[in-house]
């Protein structure tokens, strides 16, 4: 279960600022002490490694190249319970995939730090010869052995760990050559924990970002992923981009400088274009504002978040179109699903099948850019309207200090999210899908979202319930969820329905 | 979403939520809504809940049957024992529903389903179930058990 913050650690205030050298010592000693494969790591021992690694293993560089480029990159996700069964899968990933980024997904075990329970899931799926964990389990395999992982792959490797908890994994991971890591304070506590508190979640990502600039002291750039997809579930561009911008400066004061945020589709052409370009003006103002004109901001576009349909072509078309959006958006990565997603984890060959339809999509799409288009602009600059004035209020509620502020501000439901699990999040804000099929804010409970643009949310989602006959009320917001998912006999019907 | 009554007149209570260490709320959270608007008691567990306390929960409220919810692939290992849990807690015949994505990868349903029944679960719904489905069978099963059975017949 989630640690309890060493007693030490509770005792100093929470702040956004720098934890100092001499307490990161003594936090680091304490945290790889928790299991035995932690007495593997040895920070200089890894950075030297790292520096040994060719730079098309080292994510860092990888991203920094990406964005230059104007390139799209591919990344899947993916885990199983067993080295081996781990080995195959990068590998298929790798050759049969074509993965720009060859990820380690780490099991649910792992990220809630139940590392008994993972070892059994180990042992069961070595028995069974099937994965029983729906990861790797990267803390019970330790450094070594997961090093390995890295040597049989020709790309750079980044860990995802859904989780509040990462300073284990996390010291493991880039101990073992991995050069990305995926998660941050916000997005990761109010989506996949219950009881973990916002301040919990602050200073265990603290750790783990001042981890990172321990490495850049000796000369090694890791690259650091919020993930803004949040609960997966209708997220609203403005209220992803409202993490993204709070996690990056969280992170900037513990001196990481290459910092990616994520976004999860809305499967909107002009709003998923509006949003990755609104993502990065917006995370950039708000980071010169406190005097940083250094931090390296790629965006990486998911595919869907939501439930999927079950039919392998409907599938189909939210991975292609995927790719699309992708890269008209202009992201620098984008991070793949397949057709195996409503029934669970994928096999390593549809998985890599997913990648290379979305390669191809984002082939077929380069330097095609919305940027002209009114429409595109109209919904960039609305994002702003929704995003400024909450940021505003959270550093307000801080006196300044943003770690202070996001904790004050979720405690108040300033800061809300959708279809959050976490005891702490009001999670009374609801969003719903217009009649035009962009995402928007039904009710945005004691969010500060000003009443024009709330005007404007409510007019499409009017139009919606008119076209649709049914009652303006929250089952718009219960519909949306399940739309996506809906078989096509539902979605488009022949005959025609009638208007 | 249909509003099927509970069969008789006194209100069932039906605790849910997601085992394990899995956080997918939303679903879960959708057919609490499902059944509160179907005139069941809903006690929600939310994310994150270990076995035991579904069925600690299930005693305090003297519950009629317990929904178990799991959707990231861990939950052939979570539900293992359940019914035992259950038994030994003096719940032997509590009605025990589980849904969602049950098993790691794509495994032909009939044999997921199975694996549950033979661990002890009166019914298992697959992936991409809805709430409708569930509610219907609910209010068979609670009538079939006012005529002494078990759960109601196919």
């Amino acid at each position: 279960m989630a640690q309890a913050l060493p007693h030490r650690e509770r005792a100093l205030p929470l702040k956004a600022t720098q934890i100092p050298e001499d307490v990161f010592h003594v936090m680091r000693r304490e945290n790889l002490a928790r299991w035995p494969t932690g007495a593997e790591v040895d920070l200089d021992e890894a950075a030297a490694y790292h520096l040994s690694l060719p730079e098309n293993k080292r994510l860092g560089t990888i991203m920094r190249k990406a964005a230059a480029e104007g390139r799209c990159l591919s990344q899947p996700r993916g885990g199983f319970a067993t080295l081996e069964m781990q080995r195959e899968l990068m590998q298929v990933l790798d050759r049969e995939g074509l993965a720009d980024v060859v990820p380690t997904t780490t099991d649910s075990y792992t990220r809630n730090e139940q590392w008994h329970n993972a070892q059994k899931g180990i042992d069961e799926s070595t028995r069974a010869g099937r994965s029983l964990l729906n990861g790797y389990p990267m803390v019970n395999y330790g450094v070594k052995a997961t090093r390995t992982l890295v040597e049989a792959i020709d790309k750079p490797a980044i860990v995802l760990s859904g989780t509040a908890m990462p300073r284990l994994t996390s010291e493991v991971g880039y101990a073992a050559g991995y050069s990305g890591y995926l998660g941050s304070a916000i997005a990761y506590t109010v989506s996949y924990t219950k009881d973990v508190t916002i301040e919990e979640g602050i200073r265990n990502y603290q750790y783990l970002d001042r981890l990172v600039t321990l490495y850049q002291q000796r000369g090694v750039e890791l690259h650091r992923r919020q993930p803004g997809f949040l609960t997966g579930t209708n997220i609203p561009p403005c209220i992803a981009i409202m993490t993204c911008v709070l996690d990056v400066l969280l992170a900037v004061e513990q001196g990481v400088k290459n910092y990616g945020l994520e976004l999860g589709q809305t499967l909107h052409l002009i709003q998923d274009a509006a949003a990755i370009r609104a993502c990065e003006e917006l995370c950039q103002e708000y980071l010169r504002r406190v005097g940083h004109n250094d931090i390296f901001t790629p965006i990486t576009s998911l595919h869907w978040m939501g439930a999927w349909p079950q039919d392998e072509a409907q599938a189909g078309a939210l991975i292609s179109y995927g790719g699309t959006l992708a890269a008209i958006g202009g992201a620098v990565s984008v991070t793949t699903k397949s057709t195996h997603e409503a029934i669970g984890i994928p096999t390593p060959q549809a998985n890599a099948e997913g990648l290379r339809m979305t390669r191809m999509a984002i082939y077929l799409a380069r330097n095609i850019r919305l940027d002209a288009m009114d429409e595109f602009r109209r919904e960039k600059e609305l994002i702003g309207r929704e995003v400024r004035p909450v940021i505003d209020k959270v550093l307000e509620m801080g006196d300044g200090d943003v770690a202070v502020g996001t904790v004050r501000a979720f405690e108040a439901g300033i800061m809300d999210i959708p279809w959050s699990p976490n005891r702490q999040v009001k999670s009374r804000v609801l969003p719903a899908r217009d009649a035009d099929g962009y995402l928007r804010i039904f009710d945005p409970a004691s969010m500060p979202i000003p009443e024009d643009v709330l005007e404007f949310h409510e007019e499409r989602l009017r139009l919606r319930a008119e076209r649709e006959g049914k009652a303006y009320d929250h089952e718009l917001a219960v519909t949306s969820v399940y739309e996506i998912c809906e078989p096509l006999s539902h979605l488009a019907p022949f005959p025609w329905p009638k208007d | 979403m249909t509003t099927e009554r509970a069969p008789d007149s006194r209100p069932k209570t039906l605790v849910t939520g997601v085992i394990g260490a899995d956080t997918h709320i939303v679903g879960n959270r959708i057919l609490g809504m499902a059944l509160a608007k179907a005139r069941y008691k809903v006690i929600n567990l939310g994310a994150l809940t270990p076995a035991e306390e579904f069925i600690k929960a299930a005693i305090e409220t003297a519950a009629d049957g317990i929904m178990v919810s799991s959707l990231y692939g861990q939950g052939e290992l979570d539900c293992r024992g359940f019914r035992d849990l259950c038994i030994e807690a003096g719940l032997d015949d509590i009605l025990l529903y589980v849904g969602g994505n049950l098993v790691v990868g794509k495994q032909p349903w009939p044999d997921v389903e199975k694996r549950f029944l033979d661990m002890g679960f009166d019914r298992a719904f697959p992936p991409g179930a809805r709430t409708d489905a569930v509610i219907e069978t609910l209010a068979r099963d609670f009538a079939a058990r006012a005529q002494g059975l078990r759960r109601a017949v196919e």
